[in-house]
């Protein structure tokens, strides 16, 4: 079934509109609370808040998630082995972007 | 329908034991995963692997694709065999690993495309999330636009039978967004499950590649060429940004690879970001007499040595 609207949707902006608590991040990742806990705990995601209940998650979040989610289903990594890619990766996209600020 | 070899795609030999299996396709999947390879058809590369590996890692399936013989080459024409897979029961009917519902014809005939089938049962419970990219243009990151998005999204039937199906949404895309961040539009994934609420849809926003302008997130930026006499003596010069032309004052004594920032110019937002013209110095070429004479006038003029600085 296709269906078509006039109607513009209107979306809201995840990275800055948004804090996730770690049901609507497991939610949008697709990924189990207990791997997300895990995460927190390697440090691949930083949450405000005490107890995992209160734990609220920056939009910026959702990238990082659903990308430790792919590497660990896909590549069968373990946490640290998540954490340290992320790291590498986020390394590489800021060596990347300096290039192109020049040009190079 | 072309057969696959899933022995050939993770370069094993039939005899292969489990644990040569999975130490291959890990191999295999660090290099081509998209999040992380640097090789061209990357993501269809990798589907094809994660499809092998879910078929030889689970031992029924591997069980009931071997009995098929191994006569079959990749890409022969193929129909499976008429109950070829008697005897065999495939438990957690998963799709293929890492693959999603994304996976070839010829695993879904022989497999078939199962969604997942946790969430069903009498529970409500909210439908799933979906994701997918979306390629705006820089100036719709100014303006914001409305979007005819198409996406091919899995539909779960009353039957738990996921398929396909194309949907197109027409989208404002706010003004102010910026590569990689992700557009939620509530409601708009998988319908819930026994009345629960549906999921969202996430866009993520990536931008088309500008010939002029590159993006380092709100930042934008732009090559200014100049000639000599502009950069040493000052200009006013017209330039051509995305919310268009301006007048651009280049101070005397400009060097090359020096940037000019228009403060607030870049992607909108609070704070706005800064659009940069990065300037450059091009060389006028000397192919006339005159052209020549004024180079030559320029180094009588000039006490110049370029290579004041090198020591050796």
């Amino acid at each position: 079934m296709s269906q078509t609207n006039n109607v513009y949707l209107q979306g809201t902006v995840v990275e800055e509109h948004h804090m996730l608590t770690i049901g609507e991040l497991c939610q949008a990742c697709n990924a189990e609370p207990a791997h997300v806990h895990v995460w927190v705990i390697e440090g691949v995601l930083d949450p405000v808040g005490e107890s995992p209940e209160a734990w609220r998650f920056v939009g910026e979040s959702l990238r990082r998630a659903r990308l430790a989610q792919r590497l660990s289903t896909d590549l069968e990594i373990n946490p640290s082995g998540v954490a340290l890619a992320l790291d590498l990766l986020d390394e590489i996209a800021e060596l990347k972007a300096q290039l192109r600020r020049t040009n190079l | 329908m072309k057969f696959k070899d899933y022995y050939e795609i993770l370069g094993l030999a039939r005899s292969a034991s489990a644990d040569e299996i999975k130490q291959a396709y890990r191999k295999l999947a660090r290099k081509f995963h998209p999040d992380v390879s640097k090789v061209a058809d990357a993501e269809a590369k990798f589907k094809e692997l994660g499809e092998a590996y879910a078929v030889l890692k689970d031992p029924e399936k591997r069980a009931a694709y071997d009995q098929m013989g191994s006569q079959w080459k990749s890409g022969q024409d193929f129909q499976p065999p008429p109950n070829w897979d008697a005897g065999f029961e495939f438990s957690g009917r998963d799709s293929a690993h890492g693959a999603g519902v994304d996976s070839s014809e010829f695993f879904e005939a022989l497999f078939g495309r199962h969604g997942r089938t946790g969430q069903r049962g009498a529970r409500t419970a909210k439908g799933e999330d979906h994701h997918a990219k979306v390629l705006i243009d820089l100036v719709d990151a100014y303006q914001g636009a409305q979007r005819s998005i198409t996406l091919r999204m899995p539909v779960q039937d009353a039957d738990g039978r996921v398929d396909l199906q194309e949907r197109t949404l027409a989208v404002a895309i706010p003004k102010g967004i910026r590569a990689g961040q992700h557009l939620r539009l509530s409601g708009q994934g998988s319908s819930g499950f026994n009345g629960g609420p549906a999921g969202d849809l996430y866009l993520e926003i990536e931008f088309n590649p500008h010939p002029e302008f590159r993006v380092d997130g709100r930042d934008v930026l732009f090559d200014l060429p100049l000639a000599p006499w502009e950069a040493a003596l000052g200009a006013s010069i017209a330039a051509l940004t995305p919310e268009g032309p301006v007048q651009l004052t280049i101070p005397p004594g400009s060097k090359a690879g020096r940037q000019l920032r228009l403060k607030g110019k870049g992607i909108p937002g609070t704070p706005p970001g800064d659009l940069y013209a990065v300037l450059g110095i091009v060389l006028p070429p000397a192919n006339t007499d005159a052209e020549r004479d004024s180079y030559r006038a320029m180094e009588m003029a000039f006490d110049f040595n370029p290579r004041a600085n090198l020591t050796g």
